[in-house]
Protein backbone atom coordinates (compact mmCIF):
# COMPACT_ATOMS: atom_id res chain seq x y z
CA UNK A 1 0.00 0.00 0.00
CA UNK A 2 1.21 3.56 -0.85
CA UNK A 3 1.73 5.90 2.20
CA UNK A 4 0.60 9.34 1.57
CA UNK A 5 2.76 11.36 3.73
CA UNK A 6 6.16 11.10 1.51
CA UNK A 7 9.46 11.04 3.85
CA UNK A 8 13.13 12.39 2.24
CA UNK A 9 14.99 10.13 4.34
CA UNK A 10 15.39 7.50 1.53
CA UNK A 11 15.03 4.66 4.13
CA UNK A 12 12.69 1.54 2.95
CA UNK A 13 10.00 1.39 5.26
CA UNK A 14 8.18 -2.19 5.66
CA UNK A 15 5.58 -3.87 7.79
CA UNK A 16 6.36 -7.24 8.68
CA UNK A 17 3.70 -9.97 10.09
CA UNK A 18 5.55 -11.05 13.28
CA UNK A 19 3.11 -13.97 14.78
CA UNK A 20 0.19 -11.72 15.48
CA UNK A 21 1.92 -8.90 15.97
CA UNK A 22 2.46 -5.73 13.09
CA UNK A 23 6.11 -4.36 13.21
CA UNK A 24 8.03 -1.45 11.37
CA UNK A 25 11.14 -1.86 9.72
CA UNK A 26 12.89 1.08 9.01
CA UNK A 27 16.42 0.07 7.05
CA UNK A 28 18.90 1.54 5.03
CA UNK A 29 21.65 0.15 2.80
CA UNK A 30 23.53 3.51 2.41
CA UNK A 31 26.93 2.81 4.60
CA UNK A 32 27.06 7.34 4.95
CA UNK A 33 23.22 7.12 6.48
CA UNK A 34 24.49 4.00 8.64
CA UNK A 35 25.57 5.76 11.65
CA UNK A 36 22.91 8.26 11.66
CA UNK A 37 19.94 5.88 11.23
CA UNK A 38 21.52 4.10 14.41
CA UNK A 39 22.12 7.52 16.29
CA UNK A 40 18.26 8.21 15.22
CA UNK A 41 17.12 4.73 17.13
CA UNK A 42 19.01 5.55 20.04
CA UNK A 43 17.44 9.01 19.98
CA UNK A 44 13.90 7.03 19.89
CA UNK A 45 15.29 4.86 22.82
CA UNK A 46 16.08 7.49 24.82
CA UNK A 47 12.65 10.02 24.18
CA UNK A 48 10.65 6.28 24.93
CA UNK A 49 12.47 6.35 28.74
CA UNK A 50 10.16 9.35 29.22
CA UNK A 51 6.77 9.74 30.19
CA UNK A 52 4.78 12.67 28.24
CA UNK A 53 0.76 12.14 29.05
CA UNK A 54 -0.63 11.63 25.37
CA UNK A 55 2.85 11.61 23.47
CA UNK A 56 4.25 8.55 23.27
CA UNK A 57 7.33 7.16 21.49
CA UNK A 58 7.17 3.67 19.31
CA UNK A 59 8.96 0.73 21.21
CA UNK A 60 12.13 -0.25 19.31
CA UNK A 61 12.72 -3.83 19.59
CA UNK A 62 16.21 -4.20 17.60
CA UNK A 63 18.60 -1.86 15.94
CA UNK A 64 20.15 -4.55 13.88
CA UNK A 65 23.34 -3.33 11.59
CA UNK A 66 26.70 -3.59 10.09
CA UNK A 67 29.03 -1.08 8.48
CA UNK A 68 26.75 -1.38 5.24
CA UNK A 69 23.13 -1.67 6.11
CA UNK A 70 21.24 -0.90 9.17
CA UNK A 71 17.40 -1.79 10.09
CA UNK A 72 15.74 -0.48 13.06
CA UNK A 73 12.52 -3.16 14.24
CA UNK A 74 9.81 -0.82 16.07
CA UNK A 75 6.03 -1.36 17.19
CA UNK A 76 3.30 -0.85 14.28
CA UNK A 77 0.92 2.13 15.22
CA UNK A 78 -2.44 1.98 13.71
CA UNK A 79 -3.00 5.30 12.99
CA UNK A 80 -4.43 8.38 10.80
CA UNK A 81 -2.45 10.42 9.29
CA UNK A 82 -1.99 14.61 10.92
CA UNK A 83 -4.31 15.64 7.47
CA UNK A 84 -7.10 12.67 8.12
CA UNK A 85 -6.67 13.61 11.65
CA UNK A 86 -7.54 17.33 11.49
CA UNK A 87 -10.08 16.85 8.95
CA UNK A 88 -12.21 15.12 11.41
CA UNK A 89 -10.83 16.32 14.96
CA UNK A 90 -13.48 18.52 17.54
CA UNK A 91 -12.45 21.40 18.71
CA UNK A 92 -11.67 19.10 22.10
CA UNK A 93 -9.19 16.95 20.36
CA UNK A 94 -7.25 20.00 19.31
CA UNK A 95 -7.13 21.28 22.34
CA UNK A 96 -5.78 17.92 23.61
CA UNK A 97 -3.39 17.78 21.12
CA UNK A 98 -1.63 21.62 21.55
CA UNK A 99 -2.04 20.53 25.46
CA UNK A 100 0.10 17.89 24.19
CA UNK A 101 2.58 19.85 22.30
CA UNK A 102 3.50 22.32 25.09
CA UNK A 103 3.64 19.65 27.71
CA UNK A 104 5.95 17.60 25.57
CA UNK A 105 7.97 20.63 24.99
CA UNK A 106 8.12 21.71 28.40
CA UNK A 107 9.65 18.38 29.67
CA UNK A 108 12.45 18.45 26.48
CA UNK A 109 12.77 22.27 28.06
CA UNK A 110 13.20 20.80 32.24
CA UNK A 111 15.62 17.97 30.27
CA UNK A 112 17.69 20.13 28.89
CA UNK A 113 19.94 23.27 30.58
CA UNK A 114 20.73 26.58 29.55
CA UNK A 115 23.72 27.21 27.27
CA UNK A 116 25.53 29.31 25.30
CA UNK A 117 25.44 28.39 21.74
CA UNK A 118 28.47 30.50 20.07
CA UNK A 119 27.15 32.49 17.14
CA UNK A 120 29.70 30.48 14.47
CA UNK A 121 27.15 27.64 14.86
CA UNK A 122 25.16 29.61 13.30
CA UNK A 123 27.27 31.33 10.71
CA UNK A 124 28.68 28.39 9.89
CA UNK A 125 25.26 26.70 8.88
CA UNK A 126 24.64 29.86 6.94
CA UNK A 127 27.92 29.27 5.22
CA UNK A 128 27.23 25.66 4.37
CA UNK A 129 23.68 26.84 3.31
CA UNK A 130 25.20 29.25 0.85
CA UNK A 131 27.42 26.33 -0.31
CA UNK A 132 24.85 24.38 -1.68
CA UNK A 133 22.66 26.38 -2.87
CA UNK A 134 25.37 27.85 -5.28
CA UNK A 135 26.19 24.29 -6.05
CA UNK A 136 22.44 23.59 -6.49
CA UNK A 137 21.70 23.26 -10.64
CA UNK A 138 18.08 24.28 -9.57
CA UNK A 139 19.47 27.23 -7.72
CA UNK A 140 22.61 28.57 -8.51
CA UNK A 141 21.41 30.99 -11.69
CA UNK A 142 17.97 32.33 -9.77
CA UNK A 143 18.85 35.38 -8.59
CA UNK A 144 16.37 35.97 -6.44
CA UNK A 145 17.52 32.58 -4.23
CA UNK A 146 20.97 34.04 -4.25
CA UNK A 147 19.41 37.07 -3.39
CA UNK A 148 18.18 35.71 -0.37
CA UNK A 149 20.37 33.34 0.51
CA UNK A 150 22.99 36.75 0.86
CA UNK A 151 20.12 38.83 2.86
CA UNK A 152 19.60 35.70 5.14
CA UNK A 153 23.60 35.97 5.44
CA UNK A 154 23.43 39.48 7.04
CA UNK A 155 20.66 38.44 9.62
CA UNK A 156 22.69 35.54 10.92
CA UNK A 157 26.02 37.06 11.00
CA UNK A 158 23.84 39.90 13.56
CA UNK A 159 22.24 36.92 15.86
CA UNK A 160 25.20 36.61 18.10
CA UNK A 161 25.79 34.55 20.58
CA UNK A 162 22.68 32.25 21.42
CA UNK A 163 21.28 31.74 25.28
CA UNK A 164 19.11 28.80 25.04
CA UNK A 165 18.11 25.25 26.72
CA UNK A 166 20.30 22.74 24.96
CA UNK A 167 19.85 18.92 25.89
CA UNK A 168 17.21 17.34 23.99
CA UNK A 169 14.97 17.64 20.79
CA UNK A 170 13.09 15.16 18.47
CA UNK A 171 15.10 16.58 15.99
CA UNK A 172 12.09 16.61 13.17
CA UNK A 173 9.07 17.25 15.00
CA UNK A 174 6.74 17.80 11.77
CA UNK A 175 3.22 16.37 11.53
CA UNK A 176 4.55 14.32 8.75
CA UNK A 177 6.33 12.35 11.88
CA UNK A 178 3.41 12.32 14.58
CA UNK A 179 1.35 9.69 13.96
CA UNK A 180 -2.17 9.74 15.37
CA UNK A 181 -4.34 7.30 17.20
CA UNK A 182 -7.29 8.40 19.44
CA UNK A 183 -6.15 10.79 21.30
CA UNK A 184 -2.57 9.76 21.42
CA UNK A 185 -0.01 10.72 19.18
CA UNK A 186 3.05 8.63 18.48
CA UNK A 187 6.39 10.47 17.64
CA UNK A 188 8.64 8.94 14.58
CA UNK A 189 11.57 9.65 12.60
CA UNK A 190 13.87 11.32 15.67
CA UNK A 191 16.65 13.26 13.69
CA UNK A 192 20.33 14.45 14.48
CA UNK A 193 19.95 19.02 14.93
CA UNK A 194 22.50 20.42 14.30
CA UNK A 195 21.48 22.35 17.61
CA UNK A 196 19.86 19.94 20.30
CA UNK A 197 18.08 22.48 21.16
CA UNK A 198 14.12 22.03 22.35
CA UNK A 199 13.63 25.09 20.38
CA UNK A 200 14.36 23.65 17.48
CA UNK A 201 11.54 21.17 17.81
CA UNK A 202 9.00 24.26 18.25
CA UNK A 203 10.35 25.49 15.18
CA UNK A 204 9.92 22.22 13.23
CA UNK A 205 6.25 22.27 14.40
CA UNK A 206 5.39 26.08 13.45
CA UNK A 207 6.97 24.89 9.85
CA UNK A 208 3.89 23.11 9.47
CA UNK A 209 1.42 24.98 11.52
CA UNK A 210 1.97 28.74 10.44
CA UNK A 211 3.57 27.66 7.00
CA UNK A 212 1.80 24.28 6.21
CA UNK A 213 4.94 22.64 4.98
CA UNK A 214 3.51 19.27 5.67
CA UNK A 215 0.79 19.76 3.14
CA UNK A 216 2.76 20.24 0.20
CA UNK A 217 3.77 16.76 0.59
CA UNK A 218 0.29 15.01 0.45
CA UNK A 219 -1.23 13.73 -2.48
CA UNK A 220 -4.95 13.15 -2.05
CA UNK A 221 -7.77 16.07 -1.68
CA UNK A 222 -8.15 17.30 1.63
CA UNK A 223 -10.48 20.52 3.06
CA UNK A 224 -7.45 23.00 2.65
CA UNK A 225 -9.77 25.56 4.53
CA UNK A 226 -10.45 23.55 7.52
CA UNK A 227 -6.69 22.40 7.86
CA UNK A 228 -5.66 25.83 7.53
CA UNK A 229 -7.99 27.25 10.70
CA UNK A 230 -6.91 24.03 12.62
CA UNK A 231 -2.82 25.01 11.95
CA UNK A 232 -4.01 28.70 12.51
CA UNK A 233 -5.29 27.59 15.50
CA UNK A 234 -2.23 25.43 17.11
CA UNK A 235 0.40 27.81 15.86
CA UNK A 236 -1.04 31.12 17.76
CA UNK A 237 -1.41 28.65 20.81
CA UNK A 238 2.09 27.30 20.81
CA UNK A 239 3.29 31.05 19.49
CA UNK A 240 1.33 33.04 22.45
CA UNK A 241 2.45 30.14 24.99
CA UNK A 242 6.13 30.12 24.77
CA UNK A 243 6.30 33.58 23.93
CA UNK A 244 4.65 34.71 27.04
CA UNK A 245 7.32 31.98 29.23
CA UNK A 246 10.92 32.03 27.11
CA UNK A 247 13.00 35.32 26.18
CA UNK A 248 14.99 32.91 24.32
CA UNK A 249 11.51 32.00 22.23
CA UNK A 250 11.30 35.50 21.33
CA UNK A 251 14.45 36.33 20.58
CA UNK A 252 16.01 33.46 18.52
CA UNK A 253 12.56 31.75 17.14
CA UNK A 254 12.51 33.89 13.65
CA UNK A 255 16.23 33.61 12.73
CA UNK A 256 16.68 29.72 13.50
CA UNK A 257 12.98 29.33 11.53
CA UNK A 258 14.65 31.45 8.39
CA UNK A 259 17.44 29.03 8.82
CA UNK A 260 14.92 25.99 9.14
CA UNK A 261 13.48 27.08 5.25
CA UNK A 262 17.06 27.74 4.44
CA UNK A 263 18.19 24.51 4.70
CA UNK A 264 15.13 23.19 2.82
CA UNK A 265 15.94 25.66 0.05
CA UNK A 266 19.43 24.35 -0.56
CA UNK A 267 17.90 20.97 -1.37
CA UNK A 268 15.10 22.59 -3.38
CA UNK A 269 14.83 20.66 -7.00
CA UNK A 270 10.67 21.00 -7.50
CA UNK A 271 10.06 24.48 -9.31
CA UNK A 272 6.85 24.30 -7.30
CA UNK A 273 8.22 23.83 -3.89
CA UNK A 274 11.52 26.09 -4.57
CA UNK A 275 9.05 29.10 -5.77
CA UNK A 276 6.91 28.32 -2.55
CA UNK A 277 10.15 28.37 -0.08
CA UNK A 278 11.71 31.59 -1.80
CA UNK A 279 8.38 33.46 -0.88
CA UNK A 280 8.23 32.11 2.71
CA UNK A 281 11.84 33.36 3.25
CA UNK A 282 11.06 36.20 1.74
CA UNK A 283 8.53 37.07 4.43
CA UNK A 284 10.75 35.70 7.22
CA UNK A 285 13.13 38.50 6.20
CA UNK A 286 10.47 41.19 5.80
CA UNK A 287 9.37 40.50 9.55
CA UNK A 288 12.59 39.98 11.06
CA UNK A 289 14.09 43.18 9.56
CA UNK A 290 10.84 44.90 10.18
CA UNK A 291 8.75 43.03 13.02
CA UNK A 292 5.72 45.18 12.51
CA UNK A 293 5.41 42.88 9.36
CA UNK A 294 4.55 40.16 11.47
CA UNK B 1 -35.42 38.96 19.13
CA UNK B 2 -33.13 37.95 16.44
CA UNK B 3 -32.87 38.75 12.77
CA UNK B 4 -33.14 36.01 10.01
CA UNK B 5 -31.16 36.74 7.14
CA UNK B 6 -32.11 34.22 4.17
CA UNK B 7 -28.97 34.68 1.88
CA UNK B 8 -29.96 33.91 -1.84
CA UNK B 9 -26.65 35.13 -3.53
CA UNK B 10 -25.25 32.37 -5.46
CA UNK B 11 -24.78 32.72 -8.93
CA UNK B 12 -24.56 29.94 -11.53
CA UNK B 13 -24.48 29.90 -15.75
CA UNK B 14 -27.81 28.29 -15.72
CA UNK B 15 -29.64 31.03 -14.33
CA UNK B 16 -29.01 33.19 -17.30
CA UNK B 17 -32.21 31.95 -18.78
CA UNK B 18 -33.45 29.90 -15.76
CA UNK B 19 -35.34 31.17 -12.52
CA UNK B 20 -32.98 30.16 -9.54
CA UNK B 21 -34.80 27.38 -7.49
CA UNK B 22 -35.60 29.16 -4.18
CA UNK B 23 -37.38 32.11 -6.34
CA UNK B 24 -39.95 29.29 -7.75
CA UNK B 25 -43.24 28.44 -6.46
CA UNK B 26 -44.87 25.48 -4.75
CA UNK B 27 -48.40 23.92 -5.43
CA UNK B 28 -49.63 26.90 -3.37
CA UNK B 29 -47.86 29.36 -5.17
CA UNK B 30 -45.81 30.56 -2.24
CA UNK B 31 -42.17 31.07 -3.06
CA UNK B 32 -39.60 28.12 -2.26
CA UNK B 33 -37.60 30.87 -0.50
CA UNK B 34 -40.31 32.59 1.34
CA UNK B 35 -41.48 28.38 2.18
CA UNK B 36 -38.15 27.99 3.69
CA UNK B 37 -38.74 30.18 6.49
CA UNK B 38 -42.55 29.33 6.95
CA UNK B 39 -41.95 26.44 9.86
CA UNK B 40 -39.86 28.99 11.79
CA UNK B 41 -41.45 30.58 15.11
CA UNK B 42 -41.86 34.58 13.94
CA UNK B 43 -42.88 35.77 17.13
CA UNK B 44 -39.13 35.34 17.99
CA UNK B 45 -37.90 37.08 15.13
CA UNK B 46 -37.91 41.07 14.72
CA UNK B 47 -36.47 41.63 10.87
CA UNK B 48 -36.42 39.22 7.94
CA UNK B 49 -33.52 40.12 5.12
CA UNK B 50 -33.98 38.32 1.90
CA UNK B 51 -30.76 38.79 0.29
CA UNK B 52 -30.73 38.52 -3.56
CA UNK B 53 -28.16 39.59 -6.13
CA UNK B 54 -29.17 42.63 -8.46
CA UNK B 55 -28.41 40.59 -11.88
CA UNK B 56 -31.09 38.10 -10.65
CA UNK B 57 -33.45 41.33 -9.54
CA UNK B 58 -33.03 43.00 -13.14
CA UNK B 59 -33.20 39.54 -14.79
CA UNK B 60 -36.54 38.09 -13.02
CA UNK B 61 -37.73 41.33 -11.27
CA UNK B 62 -37.85 39.60 -7.96
CA UNK B 63 -38.23 42.43 -5.34
CA UNK B 64 -41.80 42.64 -6.66
CA UNK B 65 -42.64 38.86 -6.28
CA UNK B 66 -40.54 38.88 -3.25
CA UNK B 67 -43.37 41.98 -1.80
CA UNK B 68 -46.42 40.24 -2.90
CA UNK B 69 -45.35 36.95 -1.11
CA UNK B 70 -44.54 39.00 1.75
CA UNK B 71 -48.09 40.43 2.05
CA UNK B 72 -49.73 36.80 0.98
CA UNK B 73 -47.54 35.53 4.00
CA UNK B 74 -48.35 38.51 6.29
CA UNK B 75 -44.29 39.09 6.77
CA UNK B 76 -44.80 42.62 7.67
CA UNK B 77 -40.84 42.70 8.91
CA UNK B 78 -39.66 41.37 5.87
CA UNK B 79 -37.19 43.00 3.41
CA UNK B 80 -35.24 42.76 0.44
CA UNK B 81 -31.65 43.20 0.20
CA UNK B 82 -30.18 43.42 -3.70
CA UNK B 83 -26.45 43.14 -3.71
CA UNK B 84 -24.29 44.67 -6.90
CA UNK B 85 -21.98 42.05 -7.04
CA UNK B 86 -21.99 38.02 -6.28
CA UNK B 87 -20.22 36.62 -3.77
CA UNK B 88 -17.92 33.73 -3.46
CA UNK B 89 -19.33 32.66 -0.43
CA UNK B 90 -22.94 32.08 1.76
CA UNK B 91 -21.10 33.46 4.70
CA UNK B 92 -20.15 36.71 2.44
CA UNK B 93 -23.47 37.17 2.21
CA UNK B 94 -24.49 37.13 5.20
CA UNK B 95 -21.43 39.37 6.12
CA UNK B 96 -22.69 41.95 3.29
CA UNK B 97 -26.83 41.79 4.92
CA UNK B 98 -25.57 42.48 8.71
CA UNK B 99 -23.21 45.14 7.48
CA UNK B 100 -25.67 46.74 4.74
CA UNK B 101 -28.32 46.80 7.04
CA UNK B 102 -26.57 47.53 10.27
CA UNK B 103 -27.98 44.73 11.82
CA UNK B 104 -26.81 43.68 15.73
CA UNK B 105 -27.80 41.36 17.83
CA UNK B 106 -28.41 37.54 17.35
CA UNK B 107 -28.33 36.64 13.99
CA UNK B 108 -30.83 33.41 12.35
CA UNK B 109 -29.16 32.26 8.81
CA UNK B 110 -31.82 29.99 7.11
CA UNK B 111 -30.71 28.46 3.75
CA UNK B 112 -33.42 28.94 1.22
CA UNK B 113 -32.97 25.58 -0.19
CA UNK B 114 -34.48 23.19 2.47
CA UNK B 115 -37.65 23.31 5.12
CA UNK B 116 -37.81 22.30 8.30
CA UNK B 117 -39.76 23.60 11.62
CA UNK B 118 -38.75 24.41 14.94
CA UNK B 119 -41.03 25.47 18.42
CA UNK B 120 -38.20 27.61 19.20
CA UNK B 121 -35.02 28.95 18.56
CA UNK B 122 -33.01 29.78 21.70
CA UNK B 123 -30.81 33.33 21.40
CA UNK B 124 -27.55 31.43 21.43
CA UNK B 125 -24.83 30.15 18.78
CA UNK B 126 -26.50 27.16 17.67
CA UNK B 127 -26.80 25.01 14.26
CA UNK B 128 -30.15 23.11 13.35
CA UNK B 129 -29.52 19.12 13.15
CA UNK B 130 -31.58 16.42 11.50
CA UNK B 131 -31.01 12.87 11.96
CA UNK B 132 -29.51 11.55 8.12
CA UNK B 133 -31.72 7.97 9.18
CA UNK B 134 -35.09 10.63 8.98
CA UNK B 135 -34.82 10.75 5.31
CA UNK B 136 -36.18 8.53 3.03
CA UNK B 137 -33.27 10.09 0.43
CA UNK B 138 -29.82 11.05 1.05
CA UNK B 139 -27.19 13.16 -0.93
CA UNK B 140 -24.28 12.79 1.12
CA UNK B 141 -22.00 14.74 -0.70
CA UNK B 142 -24.05 17.95 -0.19
CA UNK B 143 -24.31 18.26 3.43
CA UNK B 144 -22.05 19.00 6.45
CA UNK B 145 -22.17 16.62 9.41
CA UNK B 146 -22.39 18.04 13.34
CA UNK B 147 -20.87 15.83 15.69
CA UNK B 148 -22.88 16.58 19.43
CA UNK B 149 -21.82 15.33 23.12
CA UNK B 150 -23.70 13.72 25.58
CA UNK B 151 -25.26 16.69 27.17
CA UNK B 152 -26.19 17.91 23.34
CA UNK B 153 -23.11 20.17 22.75
CA UNK B 154 -21.78 20.86 19.54
CA UNK B 155 -18.31 19.40 19.19
CA UNK B 156 -17.38 19.25 15.88
CA UNK B 157 -18.89 20.43 12.13
CA UNK B 158 -17.33 19.38 9.40
CA UNK B 159 -18.02 19.71 5.52
CA UNK B 160 -18.72 16.66 3.23
CA UNK B 161 -17.79 13.89 5.55
CA UNK B 162 -20.34 11.53 7.11
CA UNK B 163 -18.66 11.78 10.67
CA UNK B 164 -22.22 11.96 12.67
CA UNK B 165 -25.58 10.97 11.86
CA UNK B 166 -26.98 14.17 12.52
CA UNK B 167 -26.52 16.61 9.10
CA UNK B 168 -26.65 20.72 9.25
CA UNK B 169 -30.09 21.02 8.05
CA UNK B 170 -29.71 24.68 6.86
CA UNK B 171 -30.21 26.91 9.93
CA UNK B 172 -27.79 29.27 12.23
CA UNK B 173 -27.44 30.93 14.74
CA UNK B 174 -25.02 33.18 16.01
CA UNK B 175 -25.45 35.53 19.47
CA UNK B 176 -23.67 38.35 17.86
CA UNK B 177 -24.07 39.61 14.22
CA UNK B 178 -20.46 41.34 14.89
CA UNK B 179 -18.58 38.39 15.94
CA UNK B 180 -19.95 36.50 12.67
CA UNK B 181 -18.48 39.12 10.83
CA UNK B 182 -15.23 39.31 12.71
CA UNK B 183 -14.60 35.69 11.84
CA UNK B 184 -15.82 35.86 8.88
CA UNK B 185 -13.28 38.68 7.74
CA UNK B 186 -10.65 36.43 9.62
CA UNK B 187 -11.51 33.73 7.08
CA UNK B 188 -12.73 35.92 4.09
CA UNK B 189 -9.51 34.85 1.56
CA UNK B 190 -9.88 30.92 2.26
CA UNK B 191 -12.02 29.54 -0.60
CA UNK B 192 -14.44 27.51 -1.13
CA UNK B 193 -15.78 28.83 2.55
CA UNK B 194 -18.43 27.66 3.92
CA UNK B 195 -20.75 28.83 7.24
CA UNK B 196 -19.43 25.27 8.61
CA UNK B 197 -15.90 26.87 9.01
CA UNK B 198 -16.87 29.77 10.95
CA UNK B 199 -18.63 27.85 12.85
CA UNK B 200 -15.74 25.23 13.33
CA UNK B 201 -13.31 28.17 13.76
CA UNK B 202 -15.79 29.73 16.58
CA UNK B 203 -15.69 26.16 18.72
CA UNK B 204 -11.77 26.25 18.10
CA UNK B 205 -11.94 29.19 19.90
CA UNK B 206 -14.65 28.14 22.47
CA UNK B 207 -17.52 30.03 21.56
CA UNK B 208 -20.45 27.22 22.98
CA UNK B 209 -22.85 25.99 19.93
CA UNK B 210 -26.01 24.06 20.74
CA UNK B 211 -27.84 21.75 18.12
CA UNK B 212 -30.90 23.08 17.61
CA UNK B 213 -33.70 20.22 17.16
CA UNK B 214 -35.99 20.15 14.56
CA UNK B 215 -38.91 18.21 12.76
CA UNK B 216 -40.70 17.97 9.03
CA UNK B 217 -37.29 18.53 7.07
CA UNK B 218 -37.33 18.62 3.60
CA UNK B 219 -34.49 19.25 1.08
CA UNK B 220 -35.32 20.66 -2.08
CA UNK B 221 -31.61 20.55 -3.54
CA UNK B 222 -32.42 16.70 -3.94
CA UNK B 223 -35.73 16.90 -4.83
CA UNK B 224 -35.19 18.82 -7.97
CA UNK B 225 -31.69 16.90 -9.04
CA UNK B 226 -34.12 13.69 -8.79
CA UNK B 227 -36.47 15.14 -11.18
Amino acid sequence: MKLDIQGHSGCDIVIVHNDNELRIHKSTHDPNYVPRLINQANKQIEASKREYQNIRIPFIFEVEHTDRDATIKMEYIYSKNFIEYFENAGFEQIKYLIGAIKYFIDLEINASTIQTVPSCVLTDKMADVARKVSKNKHLQDDEKALELVELSKQVMNSVGDMVMPVGTCHGDLTFSNILFNGNNYYLIDFLDSFIESPLLDIVKIRQDTAYLWSTLMYGKPFDKVRLSIVSEKIDKAIDEYFSAKYEWYRKYYMPLQLMNFLRILQYGHEEKVITYLKQVIEGQLSIINNPKNA
Amino acid sequence: MMTLIVPIAADHSDYVKKLPQPFRFDDEGTMFCVKAITGLPMEEIKDIYFVILRDHEERFMLSEQLAMQFRKHNLKNAHVTILDHHTSSQAETVACAIRMNGIKGIVFVKDADCYFSTDEILPQNGVAIYALENLPIVDPQHKSYVAVDDMFYVTNIIEKRVVSHFFSAGGYCFEDADEFCDYFDRLKDYSPLYLSHIIYAMLLDKRIFRPIEIDNYQDWSVAVKLV
